[in-house]
């Protein structure tokens, strides 16, 4: 176990935990946008930034994935995070004007945008790869980054519908701008330009899960249970035979 | 596209994904750019999504998807070639060949692209044609040209 001070908070973590999950325990907030709890750190979006001293130097360092060390002092609200962190949503306003996730974080550090991005099109994306990683590591990694630069963007392989998306939706859950589209009608689920037939929870008769994804999960259709019957059977299964 | 030779790129590397930019760049000597079906069956090969490879392909500028000239001519744009000209140089070279940057010229002899730097600064301002270095070249284009179109 290693113990480390946030905000003048001692905290008591296990090797290997990083600075996030330490402040998460002791309620200290960190804004993030590229991390995800169910996804493998990434640390592209900055704005977790939090000072650090350790051997007398101070340092800003990306909390979610920098791991706890012995004596380590961290700060998560000093003058220097709050001008990092203004200056990545400043750029992140340039580039996603409409998003009003970005924006809501902007007005709580007082970003502006800095006007001196070139004009054109823009959409939702901020490019935090949590679609990617997702579809990666939970899914067929059917989409990722193409092309580079102002030009980089999400998209399925030669940029057309990915042939191995099972229509899992997992990019769009964790997406945190709400840039990737899904649309749910008449128990059909459309998303990446492919329509997928919904199959119906076993139990409680919603239409939730393509069956693409069943085959992917090596699951079998008889007993399809949504996340909330799944949870409520799962809870059942503590009481049963207890009277 | 030339299976037999794609399957010949191949065969020379394990099935790892480390191995997908050399293979890449081997079929992009091969074909003179990375044709669809190559991709695809480099995916295949190395087990590895469609879009990984996709993304790899388009992130680097030495690939590319239309067929390349079978000399390549790269201008260099860098900082010292362009102090000593180089754009004059390009729009020389477009001239010359009725060519402009990134097309390939309908016999797919030549193709026209720029470079940042090729790292021979001293010979300023510097093109290559395959892999010849020309440098301070003004006023021998036409000649450079006439017998790189002949050998």
């Amino acid at each position: 176990m290693i113990t480390l001070i946030i905000n003048g908070l001692k905290v008591t973590v296990p090797e290997g935990t990083t600075i996030l999950e330490a402040a998460r325990r002791l309620d200290v907030e960190i804004p993030t946008l590229c991390h995800h709890e169910g996804l493998s750190p990434q640390g592209s979006c900055r704005l977790c930034m939090v000072e650090i001293e350790q051997r007398g130097r101070r340092r800003l360092v990306a909390s979610c994935m920098f791991p706890v060390a012995e004596g380590l002092v961290v700060e998560t609200e000093t003058e220097t995070v709050a001008g990092a962190r203004r200056f990545v949503l400043g750029l992140l306003r340039d580039r996603c004007p409409r998003s009003e996730e970005i924006a809501a974080l902007a007005a709580r550090y007082g970003a502006k945008p800095f006007g001196r991005l070139p004009l054109g099109e823009r959409d939702l994306c901020i490019h935090c790869d949590r679609c990617v990683r997702a579809c990666e590591e939970e899914a067929t990694g059917c989409i990722a980054f193409s092309f580079r630069g102002w030009a980089r963007r999400v998209e399925g392989p030669f940029g057309e519908a990915p042939a191995d998306c099972i229509g899992c939706g997992a990019c769009a859950q964790v997406c945190p701008t709400g840039f990737i589209a899904v649309e749910e009608e008449g128990g059909m689920r459309k998303i990446w330009g492919k329509s997928f037939e919904l199959l119906r929870c076993s139990a409680c008769g919603k239409p939730f899960a393509t069956r693409e994804e069943l085959v992917f999960q090596g699951l079998d259709e008889g007993d399809l249970l949504c996340d909330r019957c799944r949870k409520r059977e799962f809870a059942a299964s503590f009481t049963r035979g207890v009277r | 596209m030339d299976r037999d030779a794609l399957g010949a790129i191949l065969e020379v590397y394990d099935r790892e994904e480390r191995f997908l930019l050399p293979i890449l760049q081997d079929i992009q000597e091969r074909f003179r750019h990375l044709p669809r079906e190559a991709l695809t069956e480099t995916a295949r090969y190395l087990a590895v999504p469609e879009s990984r490879v996709f993304a790899v392909a388009t992130f680097y500028k030495a690939f590319s998807f239309t067929p390349k000239g079978r000399k390549p001519i790269k201008v260099c744009m860098g900082t010292a070639c362009h102090l000593r000209g180089a754009s004059t140089l390009l729009e020389e070279l477009e001239r010359e060949l009725d060519l402009s940057v990134g097309k390939t010229t309908s016999d797919g002899q030549f193709s026209l692209e720029t470079v940042n730097c090729l790292g021979a600064c001293a010979l300023a301002p510097v093109f290559t044609v395959e892999d010849r270095v020309y440098g301070k070249a003004e006023g021998r284009l036409a000649e450079i040209l006439e017998r790189e179109r002949k050998s």
